[in-house]
């Protein structure tokens, strides 16, 4: 059915109405009525039938309405009087000859004739196009991602107090249309809090909280500038940020079970590459270019940056049956197209895996075009030190097995021989013993290793006919896609080719590059991206809240050298950022989904910056930066980044925390996260040891540093929300820690003060940023 | 989910969960599981029951799965003509195997006997299982894609040959929630061995997390440690109580103060939920107020302890719940079939036939078959010819499935296997095919039950499947 369908090939689908009940009329249509045609009367009934029977074909509406040698097939809205109806029903001339139809299939075309069958694109000419055969130059100037990026003028406002900047004009433009307002500035104090759970991750001291407070009371941008500045320099910004990546590269450190279970255990190398490029604010077009070929680009330290494809899952088969080897193979280069593509480009090029892509102008032949380049590059591991050292090392191993293969293989002879060790032979074995011990401590440890790529050949790869590699189709010369590159794009000759494609994507010529790096970055910042399907910016994707805006800020990223650092400081120092959160009815009544940003969305943290705060309120946290990850988080103080992860969230102590708040699974590239809300979270916060023991050391820390329970309440709030309590939750915490007579607490080991730790610690209002 | 809820007003949480709350330690367990388990569902929770797309016949499912791939001819698809032939190797049977395995024709080592009155051959090895042939509907002419273990298993649970999509029973939780808000909606057990594969036959994948299964192993069960840190050591339960309530009112007091947040109040609910699920999860999984007679209808085995606690589970309103086999801690049990049919089987068989009897007869007893739709069968089957002396390579071209309860056919038998029992000839049904089919009984669509992402609608039968309404009683 498939098939039949798309060597009929694709229909322009740009003509969408905005109506709701067009769009459900069209879904029904290409859900029910279009695979219907196509599986059961295209054979006969179209362009791609030789000669169309009857003169009939069904293929397009017009060709329907015109009907062939009998009449017209369909009277729209009168489906007892078209005669396809009745010849789908045996009541005329039965049709299809092969088989009626299911009772349920009559009634769908039914419906359809009866809904005015509804035909998308019918009154534009339908361009029927072959396999391939997109209309290109409509893509290229009609879908807004694939335009090239241009730097927008600032739109006119009628409120010229209100913006701090670019951004804000573009914002408050799209407010103004709507006749909304703004909200306004958000708190100091809450401020500050944003600032540092946005960009480190951890929240602020209530020393710094009173800093600010004062600073911004005085001159507020300046203060904001400042602090951002600050944050930006330190360390614990790239741990931060570079985790937001970390989910686009789907990292993790493998053990991804049983048909792809290869533990990268110096994965971490990239995991720290990525944290030092956002704290050196790497250019973001060479963090690409180091990301797709590093090896070939620069020296040891930019080879780690393919790490990006090398921890990728590595599928194979489990009995060696062909087809199975086959499908292993394929879904491991679909990964690596997949990860490159949706994670870079926004584009949805896997799609194209088994035919050409329905919506966005993607040919089989271009998705095979980048699986031979990763068809050519392997996975390898890569001594990060000269190879003198790593000949060393060989030697060193080598003569520890030749020494422990002459105990073995004398071991082995007497054993063979049925009886004990003579005198002489057990003194040469203690004295290659000795040897042996010698040697092994002499030895050097492992030198360091990367997972990195390496070229491996140069062959194209022929298109695989429905996505099987077992059927081979045309060849598919490696080059880049056809949509960015041109009709005249070069093939790529260099090795792989992935030299040459990570020049293509990172030239600012290419539409998409920077425009789905601006887009993440809003997202982060906001919660929400502008375009809110943020690794598909195609057809199918959603088109920008706000596009001149995106273009803006694509165009200021590339024009400021990529760097990230300085998008962060544009956006941070606006005024839309600095919004408050709070719910507005009027502005919600008409933006419910915040499309118009006419306030900061609030929201969950995720579970690093949750539980990351959790052990710096309490004073426990480590920052010891990079290396090695920790297998059990629970036991762990260090940043959640540097927990040891499983593809599949199924193998590490870490990954059950983990998966509990939403931590994706990282088998495929990851474009925002779920806030899911379950009640196993809770069980985790009531009951857990990890809980109870934050608890334990935040009353101690509140011990230490109070003396009365009124005071003891105020720290607590200042630690954990940077404010202090109401009035209300000063009397009902003081009434929650004066109880402490009950008969039951004696029986508890947890002292008042324990439990009411723990219930701040788990509150919501710790959990969100706002 | 992209879909948007519009925030609900804040209500007076406190006085609903007060009066839900109220003289909670009083009911009785079961008392409040009833109570509970649907009243206070959160129309925002991801598990909260959801309309399915047409009046299902099933509301359960209980998948028996037998990983490594159980023979068919030595079970439940009866072929005396192999004996006619055996030794020779007709072309009929001359296919690739895994191990491309070139002997000849090789009888099963069981006798078969008819039961019921449906008439129907079942081998000497499920006596149990064959009392209970009026009320299956077998499936003999099933076929996959390859004859390698991994893959398979998750074609037959994911219905994708590689570990990346959600399991049956995640889609089902999905489109449907689940009955009971207090227990997970979806549950996998086996005994000692997970089956190959282990998480993702009950993962999650791309969708949201709250769909994934939540994994029992039997042999190592406490019931109060099914769910991590489902039990509180610390606090006696008026003290943690206390806590919770005080937690509530910190939460609803942050939630005036934010006017409205759908979130927040989820959260809320949620927080109630897992208070009442420390008490609610271990009663479910303790067996240990079952009557005597029912204790012994299923046996002492393993394997039948669990299908006593599937029983338990629906009972309660679990969505789905995934049984695999195991002994000996296998996590392919069925594939001892490569070396030995006679023992390998028999053994295997031994392990589990009572326990699925009984969880028939159990369910029919209690009025729960009729919404229960119960599935047995593994991955693949195995040749008609031999493998060494007296074992089975795999065969992906024929397989039985048979299906009880929830809507289907009773003492039916659907689709056939050539004459020897290798390939399905009649009324083929590939797996794709099945999980239409196991859709259409929930009351779900196959081609609607689909979830956006990557780019693309993502359905359990991909761009397959077809339902097989012949197995569906009228």
């Amino acid at each position: 059915m498939h098939v039949q369908f798309l060597t009929l090939g694709l229909i322009s689908v740009f003509a969408v109405s905005s109506s709701v009940a067009k769009e459900a009329e069209t879904k029904f249509f290409e859900r029910r009525i279009r695979p219907l045609l196509a599986k059961r009367c295209f054979a006969c009934h179209s362009a791609d039938a030789e000669a169309p029977e009857s003169g009939l074909r069904l293929d397009h509406r017009e060709g329907l309405i015109r009907g062939g040698a009998s009449g017209p097939a369909i009277v729209p809205g009168a489906p007892r009087k078209s005669l396809l109806i009745q010849a789908v029903r045996y009541e005329k001339n039965e049709m299809p000859p092969d088989g009626k139809l299911s009772a349920v299939e009559i009634r769908r075309l039914e419906k359809w004739v009866g809904m005015g069958a509804p035909w998308p694109d019918s009154s534009a000419a339908v361009k029927v196009l072959s396999e391939a055969g997109y209309d290109w130059e409509h893509y290229r100037t009609r879908h807004w991602s694939f335009r090239p990026v241009k730097k927008s003028k600032l739109p006119e406002v009628k409120d010229v107090v209100w913006p701090q900047g670019e951004i804000d004009r573009f914002i408050l433009s799209g407010l103004e249309q709507k006749g909304l307002r703004p909200s306004a500035p958000v708190e100091a104090h809450i401020l500050i809090r944003r600032i540092y759970l946005d960009l480190i991750g951890i929240p602020p001291k209530p020393e710094e909280v009173g800093v600010f407070v004062a600073e911004a009371a005085v001159d507020r941008s300046a203060a904001v500038s400042r602090l951002v500045n600050r944050l930006l320099d330190s360390p614990l910004y790239g741990e931060r940020w570079g985790r937001h990546w970390l989910d686009v590269a789907r990292f993790s450190d493998g053990s991804g079970g049983f048909l792809d279970n290869k533990t990268n255990s110096e994965a971490w190398r990239y995991r720290d590459w990525v944290v030092d490029a956002f704290n050196t604010d790497m250019p973001w077009n060479e963090f690409l270019r180091l990301q797709i070929a590093g090896d070939l680009l620069g020296d040891k330290q930019a080879a780690i940056g393919t790490g990006f494809f090398a921890l990728g899952p590595q599928y194979k088969s489990d009995g060696g049956d062909p087809d199975s080897i086959a499908q292993a193979k394929s879904e491991t280069l679909d990964d690596r197209i997949d990860t490159l593509t949706r994670g870079i480009l926004g584009l949805t090029v896997s799609c194209a895996r088994c035919h050409d892509h329905k919506f966005d102008p993607i040919p089989q032949q271009d998705y095979y075009s980048l699986a031979g380049i990763f068809e050519n590059s392997s996975v390898r591991e890569l001594p990060l030190v000269e190879s003198a050292v790593v000949n060393e090392w060989n030697v060193q191993q080598q003569a520890i097995q030749v020494c422990q293969k002459k105990i073995d293989s004398l071991r082995k002879a007497v054993r063979k021989e049925n009886r004990d060790l003579t005198d002489d032979e057990q003194s040469r074995i203690d004295q290659w013993n000795r040897e042996l011990a010698d040697l092994k401590a002499a030895a050097r440890p492992k030198y360091p290793l990367a997972h990195s790529l390496h070229d491996t050949g140069q062959r194209d790869m022929r298109i695989a006919i429905r996505g099987n590699l077992r059927q081979p189709g045309e060849m598919a010369p490696r080059r880049f896609l056809r949509i960015l590159g041109g009709n005249k794009r070069p093939k790529f000759t260099n090795g792989s080719g992935r030299v040459e494609l990570a020049n293509a994507i990172a030239d600012p010529v290419n539409p998409l590059t920077a425009r789905v790096i601006a887009n993440r970055i809003w997202q982060h910042h906001f919660g929400k991206a502008l375009v809110r399907t943020p690794s598909n910016l195609g057809v199918l994707g959603e088109t920008p809240t706000h596009p001149a805006l995106l273009d803006w800020l694509a165009a200021t990223f590339v024009e400021s050298g990529w760097s990230v650092k300085t998008l962060h400081r544009r956006i941070m120092t606006s005024a839309v950022w600095q919004q408050s959160s709070q719910m507005d009815t009027a502005c919600f009544s008409v933006d419910s989904d915040n499309r118009l940003v006419w306030r900061m969305n609030p929201r969950r943290v995720d579970v690093e910056v949750w539980r990351d705060s959790l052990l710096a309120t309490t004073g426990e946290l480590d920052l010891q930066q990079g290396g090695p990850p920790v297998d059990d988080l629970a036991g762990s103080r260090r940043r959640t980044l540097y927990a040891r992860v499983s593809r599949n969230g199924d193998q590490f102590a870490s990954d059950d925390f983990l998966r509990l708040f939403d931590f994706p699974i990282m088998r495929a590239t990851v474009a925002k996260r779920p806030a899911s809300i379950v009640p196993q979270q809770y069980l985790f916060m009531l009951n857990s040891r990890f809980m109870v023991m934050r608890s334990q050391a935040f009353a101690v820390r509140l011990k230490q540093e109070t003396a009365t329970d009124a005071d003891t309440i105020q720290t607590a709030y200042r630690l954990l929300f940077g404010r202090l309590p109401t009035d209300m939750e000063q009397r009902i915490s003081a009434e929650f820690l004066a109880n402490r007579s009950s008969a039951d607490d004696s029986e508890s080991p947890l002292s008042p003060l324990v439990q009411y730790a723990q219930v701040l610690l788990s509150s919501n209002e710790f959990m969100y940023v706002r | 989910m992209v879909h948007h809820r519009d925030p609900l007003p804040a209500v007076d949480r406190r006085d609903m969960l007060h009066r839900i709350g109220a003289g909670f330690g009083m009911l009785g367990l079961t008392g409040m599981l009833a109570e509970t388990a649907n009243a206070v569902s959160d129309p925002a929770s991801p598990l909260a029951p959801k309309r399915p797309h047409f009046a299902p016949r099933a509301k359960h499912v209980i998948q028996l799965f037998m990983p490594g791939g159980p023979s068919q001819v030595d079970t439940f698809d009866y072929k005396p003509q192999i004996e006619k032939y055996r030794g020779q190797r007709p072309n009929l049977v001359d296919r690739k195997s895994l191990r491309n395995t070139k002997n000849g024709l090789f009888p099963s080592p069981f006798r078969f006997r008819r039961y019921g009155a449906c008439g129907k051959w079942v081998s000497d090895i499920f006596p149990h299982v064959a009392q209970c042939v009026d009320d299956i509907c077998f499936i003999h002419s099933m076929h996959t894609d390859i004859p390698e273990h991994a893959g398979a298993i998750l074609m037959m649970n994911l219905g994708h040959l590689q570990p990346s999509r959600p399991g049956m029973g995640a889609w089902l939780v999905y489109g449907l929630g689940t009955e009971n808000q207090n227990l997970p909606g979806f549950v996998a057990m086996s005994p000692r061995a997970q089956p190959r594969g282990k998480l993702a036959n009950w993962g999650n994948a791309f969708l949201p997390g709250a769909y994934s299964g939540t994994y029992v192993n039997i042999a190592s069960m406490k019931p109060d440690r099914i769910l991590k840190d489902l039990k509180n050591p610390w606090l006696p339960q008026s003290v943690q109580r206390r806590q919770a309530d005080f937690l509530t009112r910190l939460n609803q007091l942050d939630l005036e103060r934010q006017q409205t947040d759908q979130q927040l109040e989820s959260s809320i609910q949620a927080m109630e939920m897992a208070f009442r699920m420390q008490f609610a999860v271990p009663e479910v999984f303790d067996t240990s107020k079952e009557t005597q007679s029912t204790l012994e209808m299923y046996g002492d085995s393993e394997y039948a302890k669990g299908c006593l606690l599937a029983r338990r589970l629906v009972e309660r309103g679990v969505r789905m719940v995934q049984l695999s086999h195991s002994i000996d801690g296998y996590d392919i049990a069925w594939d001892t079939g490569h070396n030995d049919i006679e023992g390998g089987h028999q053994k295997l068989a031994v392990a589990c036939d009572q326990g699925i009897a009984a969880l028939i007869k159990d369910l029919k007893q209690r009025g729960l078959f009729d919404d229960t739709l119960v599935i047995w069968g593994g991955e693949f089957g195995r040749a008609p010819t031999s493998e060494g002396q007296k074992g089975r390579d795999h065969d992906h071209y024929g397989f039985t499935v048979w299906m009880a309860g929830g809507g289907v056919k009773a003492g039916c038998t659907y689709g056939a296997t050539d004459e020897f029992g290798c390939t399905a000839v009649r009324d083929r049904v590939h797996v794709h095919d099945l999980h239409a089919t196991i859709l259409h009984l929930m009351g779900l669509d196959h081609e609607r039950l689909i979830y956006r992402y990557s780019g693309r609608d993502f359905r359990l039968t991909d761009v397959h499947g077809h339902v097989v309404h012949d197995v569906i009683a009228v």
